[in-house]
């Protein structure tokens, strides 16, 4: 059963580490989240699957190597985002196809370099599970950073981007860079789902991405409208998972996985009430 | 005899392609007010024709003239897209939630305003004006995904006008629309190009009975005849 810590709510946000943690999570889940939106309107699902996967590759390779893990993650899925954006273009395969190349090859190789190494398991289970509370102020400030630039390339493309979602076709005959966008958005992405590896881990980076979005689309009007309803849902389910898992002692990530669910039941009835 | 400024297009020995020719010295011309169809099987080259009509695609010979211009350079084929407005076939509604208004709000984009600069309130009234002409002021606040295909295909023909063209493209505009909506569109396309005597060329596989078109083209394994 679980039993409250005798602790206030807000107390342990005055330790430092704790503080930057909270912080960090609810900054992405403010921000970060937004890119929530472009992955299910798009169809990037299975784009978001791959990069996690390839991260996986990079952080086993930077444990193998005794480096940090995130540095690792990082630059592959970089890389990875920028090949598999300017592959989709140049090629005539799906992205679908060049993703089940990335996914399978990246999960193949992770697991040889892990076995190679003789990484243990535990330090396994941290790029899986990831671990808020090592995020240091320079990693604080680079959420930040990050969430400015998406909600900066929102402001100024954001007519640009509509239309990107709404016709793809279209957008290219009124001369609307496609290619360039879309590049820039697989991008953001990249450097979305490496943060995320770390706040919360590669089971969980969905609770921080895809849940608010997910839960802000059926009820919204408009482009603006999901943007802002998605920023509030990750910022709510963010807070409120941290804040539960300190009261009740229980893993951050997936505390906010299960709050994000929450909200998306909330707004799945509220949508079905809307369609009657 | 016609200049090339009485014509909207013209297209003099015109070849276009990608690697292989799929257009093969085309001579063909759109007289300025027409409505013009270009008729043709799949595979026939109408895909490839738009693109270059559209300014996608430059010639790889030939000389192409839109309202008068030569068509030769990058910069030129930018002008086009300014001026010519496209209606594709009727598209499925998509995942991204916008309302009507915002959706034909789009079609003034790169012509009215872009990036920084804002839509203006008279970018705004003009979408009023177009949706009333297409006579869906009353659902101007719906969810586009919500519409039924008729209703999405009439936005887009909104988002088309709204660019204020010179030439309307469309391509296989009736397109998976059931019978009804069909010719709904049909004489919908042909009151307003009536009443603003917009150049408007439809591209089609098969000629639907309701059409009255000022001048029929055939187009055949990249060759085009008038017929």
């Amino acid at each position: 059963m679980l039993m409250p810590l005798q602790i206030d709510w807000l107390s342990p946000l005055e330790i430092p580490i704790i503080r930057h943690a909270f912080f960090g999570l609810v900054l992405a889940g403010g921000m970060i989240s937004l890119l929530g939106v472009i992955i299910i309107t798009f169809n990037l699902s299975v784009i978001r699957f791959t990069l996690m996967h390839v991260g996986l590759l990079g952080a086993a390779v930077t444990m193998g190597l005794g480096l940090n893990p995130t540095t690792g993650a990082f630059i592959l899925i970089m890389a990875v985002s920028v090949l598999m954006g300017s592959l989709g273009e140049r090629i005539n395969l799906s992205i679908n196809a060049i993703s089940g190349f990335f996914m399978t090859g990246s999960m193949g190789l992770a697991f040889i370099v892990l076995s190679r190494y003789q990484v243990r398991a535990m330090d396994i289970f941290g790029i899986f599970a990831g671990n808020i509370l090592f995020l240091s102020k320079f990693d604080l400030i680079l959420v930040a950073l990050l969430g400015v630039l998406i909600v900066g390339i929102f402001f100024f493309f954001y007519r640009e981007i509509q239309l990107v979602l709404l016709d793809k076709e279209l957008a290219t005959t009124l001369g609307v860079p496609v290619g360039r966008i879309r590049m820039l958005l697989f991008l953001l992405l990249g450097a979305s789902m490496a943060i995320s590896l770390r706040l919360v881990g590669a089971l969980l980076v969905d609770s921080l991405i895809l849940l608010p979005a997910m839960a802000a689309l059926p009820l919204a009007k408009g482009l603006n409208s999901a943007l802002v309803l998605t920023s509030i849902f990750g910022i709510l389910s963010t807070s409120t998972g941290f804040l539960v898992a300190l009261r009740y002692d229980l893993p951050v990530g997936a505390s906010v996985a299960v709050v994000g669910c929450f909200f998306l039941m909330v707004s799945l009835v509220f949508q079905r009430r809307k369609v009657k | 005899m016609m200049s090339s400024k009485n014509f909207a297009i013209q297209c003099k020995g015109l070849s276009a392609g990608y690697d292989f020719k799929v257009l093969d010295e085309v001579n063909f011309s759109v007289a300025e007010g027409s409505l013009t169809a270009i008729v043709g099987p799949n595979g026939a080259g109408k895909s490839t024709l738009l693109k270059v009509l559209c300014g996608l695609l430059l010639p790889l010979a030939g000389e192409l003239f839109v309202l008068g211009q030569p068509i030769k350079t990058n910069r030129d084929r930018l002008w086009v897209k300014r001026e010519i407005a496209y209606l594709a076939q009727v598209q499925a509604p998509g995942k991204l939630p916008i309302t009507v208004f915002d959706s034909v709000l789009l079609g003034r984009w790169g012509r009215y305003f872009s990036g920084i600069k804002m839509p203006s309130k008279t970018d705004r009234e003009r979408v009023e004006e177009v949706l009333r002409l297409v006579g869906m002021e009353h659902l101007k606040d719906r969810d586009l995904r919500t519409l039924s295909g008729g209703q999405r295909q009439r936005a887009a023909l909104a988002r088309a006008l709204v660019r204020d063209p010179q030439i309307m493209l469309m391509d296989e505009p009736t397109t998976y629309l059931d019978a009804r909506a069909q010719a709904e569109l049909i004489n919908l396309i042909q009151i307003l190009h009536q009443r603003l005597g917009i150049t408007t060329i439809v591209v089609t596989h098969q000629l639907e009975k309701n059409w009255d078109f000022t001048s029929r083209w055939v187009i055949e394994e990249g060759k085009l005849n008038l017929c």
